[in-house]
């Protein structure tokens, strides 16, 4: 049987808003995956080791306050010093579009604004993976 | 009309106005009436329900369903002012005196603020609600490594006593209602508003000072919270009763159900949950020598009222109803003022969406309509038609406080008190949340209530489930949420002001506090946060020790500390979060 696809859920630094996550949260295991969320309050150091511990395929961070430019190129560095720029990463949120073009060219694979449908993200992801030669 | 028919005799009439015969009545209309129309049109919606118990929701409601709820007009509903105070806690409704207009907002530095709110006062509002930026209620000052980017931005940034200082430069003599919301650091918010106050030269008993001191909250579904949940509530209940010994007009608790409502806790969750955390409180408290009827008055409610506009009437009243019952018969309270639930009714920013803001304007009149019917509270708080898009304009500033008088003064509906009582649908609908509201609780006591359901991470569960059912529902359209899913129209990219305002803002406020840090007697400070340490980890009031501190310049991040090493941080897994 083949593995299911691992996702890391983050929310970083002080933004504490999680109906996002929770619903994604819920999509994704719905849609076979397996989802590990990091709780708050974290930091790019804390959500890269959590990735590569928790051996995930794709690190998805939650930003709703505004604090995406800051550590969403934190998350995509880390990963790559640690060795890990295989993971997919993604990122959703309150994030406006001159925003979202910069992110995507600081390397971070896609992000997904106000009002994104779950099982567009689910596809989206479902769509990486297959793309990936088999292990 | 023949006479000598004695069934259109009007005492006939109104005989078969119950029971048996009316009974046949409303058969023979669904069989002959009813029913063609049904077969000749059918009915546009698969199911109609309530927004969000999703309870069926029948065509008619008569005097059939009063008589199946066993409705009884005085043990049910009574007269205003009067228990169970389902109509109205005050005897006159809005005809003795309107609500008080309240408006949110708060953001940049204290004097950056400070304009803001005395443009609202100019605009005739009464009250003000001070709202501070995630670093200053998560307990860091503006130059902790956490607090980069986030300084000054979803409300005023203090950390210490000149930042409370000068955002307390109003003209306090239009000020009767200040509203500080701070959960997690809340004595050492309460300290430094006390002692600028005094500075000030202003009496701190010539205004309501309303803290919501609502960690409960934090640890349910807000997340601003610091330390573990019982010594969370510990911190709130040394507010609460340092506030009530010492300044008996101001109001040190407030359950602010709306939060749990933002986080689309249905209305029985709303009121359940609500109540089992006041309970919580109510026992801390009674646990410090007081009385119930020396307690109960200070306990004040937030409610959020959305788009279901019965649903929110027929809560609203049985919100009022609950309390008084929970007051007279779990906790012996006698006088008025404990059997009066004290409340705050707000439409809710949850319902208001990003796009097409200008319909939030619709939004917000017909949720204001709902709350003056149902006298939704003493004060009300509008949120702005603008503030999904973060900073919101002075042009939606007025609008807030237009909506308000709109309805208190061209609708007519504040001429009588609870003009919907009696309706078939509203007293069965308020019946429906009442039953349900009390089983609720029930189960929550059965888990040894609400401290220990968070602590296992019941009601993060279910508001997570909440949201997911929500936000499906919106997803495959059977909830039309207009603008969003349905009638969505080509629109410019939203502007979304959240990065002007902070770098420039942040630096001033950062450079203020080592300012603040370098000017002041650091052997006094020391000895001030050792204090607070020492006290931290004894049963003693904390207040008195964090005012000493606040007023040698001890920082609100120093202070947060010093608690921090006594009680630790609160980690919770994702499984007691529900995620």
């Amino acid at each position: 049987m083949a593995r299911k696809t691992r996702v890391l859920l983050g929310k970083m630094g002080l933004d504490c808003h999680t109906i996002g996550v929770t619903v994604l949260a819920q999509a994704l295991r719905d849609a076979g995956m397996e989802v590990i969320y990091s709780g708050l309050k974290q930091t790019a150091d804390m959500i890269v080791r959590t990735a590569i511990q928790e051996d995930v395929d794709v690190v998805g961070i939650s930003s709703l306050s505004g604090g995406h430019m800051r550590y969403l190129p934190e998350v995509v560095e880390g990963l790559r010093a640690a060795g890990a720029e295989d993971k997919l990463v993604i990122c959703g949120g309150v994030i406006p579009e001159r925003d979202a073009v910069k992110l995507k060219a600081l390397g971070v694979d896609e992000v997904f604004t106000m009002g994104a449908e779950t099982a567009h993200i689910a596809r989206y992801i479902n769509g990486k993976m297959d793309e990936r030669p088999a292990a | 009309m023949p006479a000598g028919n004695a069934s259109t005799r009007p005492d006939r009439a109104v005989d078969s106005q119950s029971g048996a015969a009316l009974r046949e009545q409303l058969a023979r209309w669904q069989r002959d009436t009813l029913g063609p129309d049904l077969e000749a049109q059918g009915e546009w919606k698969g199911a109609y329900t309530s927004q969000s118990m999703r309870w069926p929701i029948k065509s008619l409601y008569t005097p059939v369903d009063l008589e199946d709820i066993g409705f009884d007009y005085l043990r049910d509903v009574g007269f205003p002012g009067e228990f169970p105070y389902t109509r109205a806690t005050e005897p006159n409704g809005y005809r003795s005196r309107l609500w008080n207009m309240l408006q949110t907002t708060g953001f940049g530095t204290g004097e950056d603020s400070n304009k803001r709110w005395r443009y609202m006062l100019d605009q005739g509002l009464n009250g003000l609600i001070i709202e501070y930026d995630l670093p200053t209620t998560n307990g860091y000052d503006s130059d902790h490594p956490l607090a980069a980017g986030e300084v000054c931005r979803a409300g005023t940034a203090i950390d210490t006593l000149q930042d409370m200082e000068a955002a307390l430069d109003l003209p306090f003599e239009k000020v009767e209602y200040l509203t500080s919301v701070c959960n997690a650091p809340q004595p050492i918010n309460l300290a430094m508003i006390i002692a600028a106050l005094e500075n000030k030269g202003v009496d701190p008993h010539s205004l309501r000072l309303q803290m919501p001191n609502f960690i409960l909250v934090e640890y349910t579904c807000v997340g601003r919270y610091i330390y573990p949940p019982k010594h969370g509530l510990r911190i709130a209940t040394d507010v609460m009763e340092y506030s009530i010994r010492n300044y008996p007009n101001w109001v040190p608790i407030s359950i602010v159900s709306a939060q749990l409502y933002a986080a689309r806790a249905n209305v029985v969750q709303e009121l359940a949950f609500g109540f089992a955390m006041a309970i919580e409180y109510l026992d801390a408290i009674l646990a410090r020598g007081f009385e119930i009827d020396e307690v109960a008055p200070y306990f004040s409610f937030i409610t959020g009222v959305d788009m279901d506009f019965f649903e929110a009437v027929a809560k609203l009243r049985a919100y009022r109803k609950i309390w008084a019952r929970l007051m007279r018969d779990k906790y012996g309270a006698r006088t008025e003022e404990s059997l009066k639930l004290n409340l705050m009714g707000s439409p809710g920013t949850m319902s208001m969406a990003l796009q097409q803001p200008l319909n939030n304007i619709a939004r917000l009149g017909i949720q204001m309509l709902a709350c003056a019917a149902a006298n939704g509270g003493q004060a009300m708080n509008i949120p702005l038609h603008d503030e999904a898009h973060a900073l919101p304009s002075d042009e939606a500033v007025a609008v807030g406080a237009a909506i308000q008088n709109i309805v208190a003064h061209e609708t007519g509906v504040t001429n009588t008190t609870d003009p919907f009582a009696g309706s078939y649908f509203v007293e069965t609908l308020t019946r429906q949340i009442e039953n349900a509201v009390i089983e609720e609780m029930a189960k929550i006591e059965s888990m040894g209530g609400a401290l220990a359901a968070i602590e296992r991470g019941y009601f993060q569960k279910e508001l997570a489930r909440e949201q997911i059912e929500r936000n499906r529902a919106i997803e495959n359209g059977e909830w039309k949420f207009i603008g969003v899913n349905y009638l969505q129209r080509e629109e410019p990219e939203p502007q979304i002001d959240m990065f002007e305002l902070e770098s420039e803002a942040e630096q001033r406020q950062i450079t203020n506090l080592r300012r603040v840090k370098a000017e002041r007697d650091n052997a006094a400070v020391q000895e001030a946060l050792a204090r607070v340490r020492q006290v931290a980890a004894t049963k003693e009031n904390l207040m008195p020790c964090m005012l000493d501190a606040v007023r040698v310049q001890a920082t609100h991040g120093e202070l947060c500390d010093a608690l921090r090493d006594v009680y630790g941080e609160y980690h919770p897994d994702s499984l007691t979060l529900g995620v």
